[in-house]
């Protein structure tokens, strides 16, 4: 179960190994020239040579994960790790989960002050980030640095799980998905037409990989693949659900690094009309993909993203339709089809 | 030129939407290029190749806007943003989209705190969900309607006065150091007012050895007794914005060619403005880019007020500037 | 040892704020001169020196950089009495501007100048609980309102005031130690490197307006492209109140950058040479693209291997950053030693991950 596999595999912001790995094997089965950059992308390309416009299709491997930054001593803090974010996590969303620690998944919890001990005015506060700490279970800091080390990447330890009425649970959804739709898009295509599959490093810390990767493909189109906030949630207004989940995927008008370039957002929108895709804007001004990144690249690259609505993105525990994620492949496949035909001149 | 100013200005362009404007601009000056073209992002690009090194000249086209994100039942808009627009200077105004719909803009002003642009709901009298979206459809942009107004030929006002005048005088003068058969070239920028995104595509695709980015340049003459920056005085000079400080080559060269045409200067320093400048001048392996503008007096992102003698003067400092730096 | 000692003194007297860093880089030329085979500036003025390597085909090229540039202050207005007013070009924090003496850089020449500081006996205890902002800090120059309009324009630039102060075990405090340390260095490893045989071509970088956002690294990697780009930077020494992953004791060696936009390969290289040198070192972590030129390198052009090495110094963005000597030493040692092994099976290996 690939989509499983791409979704617990360890790889924090930075620390893409076990990932990488995991999308090289898949990319060599299927027989396509594939290579690492400097920087940890992994670059695929199909019919370079052939004419047509040079498309990137853009999935970023890693994920929101933590950081050890010290291992406690003393009498208090003995052996406890105290972490820092890698990528955007809410401290809100750590108390009280499991995490894997390091590639080796040594287990540990993140814990905190009881609430009975806890000061009227701090219950009604978040529990800032400085009195979390990792517990593995050692006695002490010796114990400890037997197993960890600061600068360790932690992820949470959240298991995949397929859920009734096609929904599925994971953590890292953001990106996985895309990692999915893009392995699964390209193995489905066939056509002749100068792709390139770009699974880059570090989106999470600022796009850092995609544009690495634009600069080396120099791509005509650019599509970015990726799992994009859902809020469709009790006591959220139509305005502020971003996207539904169920109601396929969604394109871009407008994010916080892009303008959508009109002509293409609607060639997406007509394509997917054209076979019966669902299809549903993203309705949010927040948040950014690798597009963002991207389109600004060298003379500029005329593209959009395609987004499957996720809910709790960025929380241990996310939620995404699976009939989302096959409607995101058929469009990925329908898009590159009708580029192929000449349909988008960019 | 005052005329054609205002005729830009007709034009609804917020970032994202420059294709017309950019269009009336590269008409323009055509007939002075070797070859113009709009590149990926929606700048409008005229070269002319001659005598010396490429000194490039931009002015952004694109102004600040509303964009639909979300139509209700009944038939109403919700927006976003496109760059920096307070929501309470649209309240009660007439919002005009790009394909000439028109709507009004509402918002509950007994709401306590501050007011979002998210609070803001638009009517543009339809009378269903599918009506609404037939009309204006999710993505299309907008802005506060303010026609253009001249009083006695010498002061305009209007929306998208910033940087439409600028871009006026970025048209003249790429034809007069056209003429003049200097390497040369012209970019009408799009997307600045969503943080200069598009300009240093356009300077990569150039590569020129020295720009200058001519701007609307915000003036504080109507809330400051002494102000630095007033309109009247002359061109403004950038030596600092978000994205630049301006080298000190550039900067000699320019106050010389003020000194030589008996102009005075005025000067920016800003840790708000966010001009083409910065990322023209670091494009590639980088150029020496200044940035020079015209006093623009700001009521919010729409209401906009400059002194035509203000632009005149920054065409003649343009050409000698330019030539100063190309010699 | 310490070859340049002296110069890195002359270096924090010197006055250059991001965008105007010619003295510093008049002050370092004649210096790089004795080593570089050429040398040239770029359109945004970062300093470039070649030192080439040995041996013949396509040899390993390594940028190493310190940005020259220290945070700075510009005029924004001039107020009525001839006092000015001001906005940051880097990250000052006000507090520690108040009382503190100024040059401020005009058309015609310097002009000395002290930041107003309310005396108590005026100050109202409600006030004096509160920080200082910048907007109501201001320059007097002790000049008349006239004069200070003849000589001052918007736009002018002030930096700090302070020659450098000698502490107890080689410790040195003064302004822009921020980054002159590093160019300090870079200089020092220079002349270590002199000594030793490279196979690397070395471009020595002294970047500009990186207290503004980096800017000179963005145009100096994507111009040079180098295999590897090193960036000398300081970062904080250990103080009282700060965390433990933040906090890196005076003379405990260099600290190396670790962290998702540095190239763990460099990173690792760079241990294993200080394990083999004997070169005190101390890890540094950081979970976002650091605040130093290394973060622009790693994403110039089709991106570098980049890494991030530098002495610890205290009381950052202030006129007494201290830093002790031998770290900027150690830094050197690391820097030529790690120069001089580089080969091609490293470059290669770059790219395997």
């Amino acid at each position: 179960m690939l989509l499983k596999e791409l979704t617990e595999a360890f790889g924090p912001t930075g620390f893409e190994d076990e990932i990488r790995a995991v999308v090289r094997r898949e990319l060599d089965a299927m027989g396509l020239s594939v290579r690492t950059d400097v920087l940890g992308n992994v670059i695929a390309s199909t019919g370079e040579h052939h004419p047509g416009p040079r498309v990137m299709l853009d999935a970023h491997m890693d994920e929101v994960g933590l950081m050890v930054t010290h291992i406690g001593e003393g009498r208090d803090e003995a052996g406890l790790l105290r972490f820092r974010p890698l990528g955007g996590v809410d401290p809100r969303v750590l108390v009280s989960k499991p995490v894997y620690v390091g590639e080796r998944r040594l287990p540990g919890v993140i814990g905190a002050k009881p609430v009975h001990l806890q000061e009227p005015g701090e219950r009604e506060k978040p529990i800032p980030l400085e009195k979390l700490y990792i517990d593995i279970g050692a006695r002490d800091a010796d114990d400890a640095r037997r197993h960890v080390k600061p600068g360790d990447p932690v992820v949470f330890a959240t298991a995949y799980e397929e859920l009734p009425r096609r929904m599925a649970k994971a953590k890292s959804f953001d990106d996985r998905v895309g990692c999915y739709i893009l392995l699964e898009a390209i193995r489905r295509w066939k056509t002749p037409l100068p792709v390139f599959a770009a699974f880059t490093v570090q989106e999470e810390i600022g796009l850092r990989g995609a544009h690495a990767a634009a600069y080396q493909i120099q791509p005509d189109i650019a599509i970015a693949l990726e799992g994009t906030v859902a809020h469709d949630v009790v006591d959220t207004p139509s305005h502020g659900q971003s996207t539904v989940v169920g109601r396929g995927p969604a394109i871009t008008v407008q994010d916080g690094q892009t303008v959508a370039d009109r002509r293409f957002a609607e060639f997406l929108w007509e394509t997917a009309k054209a076979r019966n895709i669902p299809v549903q804007w993203r309705r949010v001004k927040g948040g950014t993909n690798d597009f963002g990144a991207i389109h600004r690249v060298g003379k500029g690259v005329v593209g959009g993203a395609i987004s499957v609505p996720v809910r709790y993105i960025h929380a241990p525990t996310q939620l995404v339709s699976l009939d989302d994620v096959q409607h995101a492949i058929d469009l990925v496949i329908a898009v590159l089809d009708e580029i192929a035909k000449g349909g988008f001149r960019p | 030129m005052n005329d054609w100013v205002m005729r830009l200005m007709d034009w609804v362009a917020p970032s994202g939407s420059e294709a017309p404007v950019v269009q009336a601009l590269l008409d323009e000056v055509r007939p002075a290029a070797d070859e113009v073209f709009v590149d990926a992002l929606g700048n409008g690009i005229a070269r002319k190749r001659g005598e010396g090194p490429h000194l490039m000249l931009a002015a952004h086209v694109d102004e600040p806007g509303l964009m639909v994100i979300d139509v209700d039942d009944r038939g109403y808009l919700r927006v976003v943003s496109v760059g920096e627009v307070h929501a309470r200077e649209c309240v009660g105004r007439q919002i005009l989209f790009t394909n000439g719909i028109a709507g009004v803009v509402h918002a509950d002003l007994s709401q306590q705190g501050e007011l979002g642009v998210d609070a803001l709901i638009i009517d543009v009298g339809a009378r269903s969900r599918e009506e609404a979206e037939r009309m204006v459809p999710i993505g299309t942009a907008g802005a506060i309607a303010l026609p253009p107004f001249s009083w006695d030929g010498k002061v305009l006002t209007g929306r998208a006065l910033d940087n439409r005048l600028g871009c006026a005088v970025a048209a003249r003068a790429f034809r007069a150091l056209a003429d003049r058969g200097l390497n040369t070239s012209v970019a009408f920028t799009a997307q600045n007012a969503v943080g200069a995104r598009a300009a240093q595509a356009a300077a990569f695709q150039l590569e020129p050895r020295y720009a200058i980015v001519i701007d609307g340049v915000t003036a504080d003459d109507v809330l400051k007794d002494r102000p630095v920056v007033a309109l009247g005085r002359g061109p403004v000079l950038t030596v600092m914005d978000r994205a630049t400080v301006v080298p000190l080559e550039a900067k000699r060269a320019v106050e010389q060619a003020a000194e030589r045409l008996g102009l005075s200067l005025q000067y920016e320093v800003s840790r708000e403005a966010l001009g083409d400048t910065g990322a023209i001048q670091l494009s590639r392996a980088g150029c020496v880019a200044v940035g020079l503008g015209y006093p623009v007096r700001r009521a919010g992102a729409f209401a906009m007020t400059a002194d035509v003698s203000d632009a005149e003067a920054l065409f003649q400092l343009v050409l000698a500037a330019a030539e100063a730096l190309m010699a | 040892m310490s070859k340049y000692a002296g110069v890195f003194k002359q270096l924090l007297e010197a006055h250059g704020g991001p965008g105007f860093e010619e003295d510093v880089r008049n002050l370092i030329l004649p210096h790089l001169s004795e080593y570089a085979s050429e040398i040239w500036s770029d359109a945004v003025g970062n300093l470039i020196g070649l030192i080439p390597g040995n041996g013949e085909g396509r040899r390993p090229r390594v940028l190493v950089s310190a940005h020259i540039d220290e945070i700075a202050l510009v005029v924004t207005r001039i107020e009525s009495g001839g006092f000015l007013r001001l906005a940051q070009a880097g990250g000052f924090d006000p507090r520690t501007l108040v009382g503190q003496e100024v040059v401020v850089h005009t058309e015609g020449g310097r002009l000395f100048g002290v930041i107003g500081a309310k005396p108590p006996h005026l100050t109202p205890a409600a006030e004096r609980s509160k920080a200082a902002k910048l907007e109501d800090l201001y320059v007097d120059l002790a000049l008349p309102e006239d004069e200070v309009r003849a000589r001052v324009r918007v736009g002018d630039r002030v930096t700090l005031r302070r020659s450098p102060l000698e502490l107890l075990n080689g410790r040195i405090a003064g302004k822009s130690v921020d980054n002159r340390a590093s160019a300090a260095v870079l200089l020092e490893a220079l002349a270590l490197l002199k000594g030793m045989v490279h196979e690397a071509d070395l471009y020595a970088v002294f970047t500009v307006q990186e207290e503004v956002g980096l800017r000179g690294a963005r145009t100096a990697g994507f111009g040079l492209v180098p295999d590897i780009a090193i960036a000398v930077d300081v970062t904080f020494g250990a103080f009282p109140g700060q965390a433990p992953d933040e906090s890196f004791p005076l003379e405990g060696g260099v600290a190396i950058s670790f962290g998702p936009n540095l190239h763990r390969r460099v990173f690792r290289r760079l241990v294993d040479c200080a394990e083999r040198h004997r070169i005190p070192y101390q890890i540094e972590l950081s979970q976002r693209p650091v605040g130093a030129d290394a973060n622009a390198f790693q994403i110039a052009g089709p991106g570098l291997a980049a890494a991030l090495i530098g002495p610890p110094i205290r009381y950052m963005h202030t006129s007494v950053e201290t830093v002790a000597y031998d770290d900027i030493w150690q830094c050197a040692r690391l820097l030529a030693h790690y120069v001089a092994e580089v080969d091609a099976a490293q470059v290669e290996e770059l790219t395997c991950y």
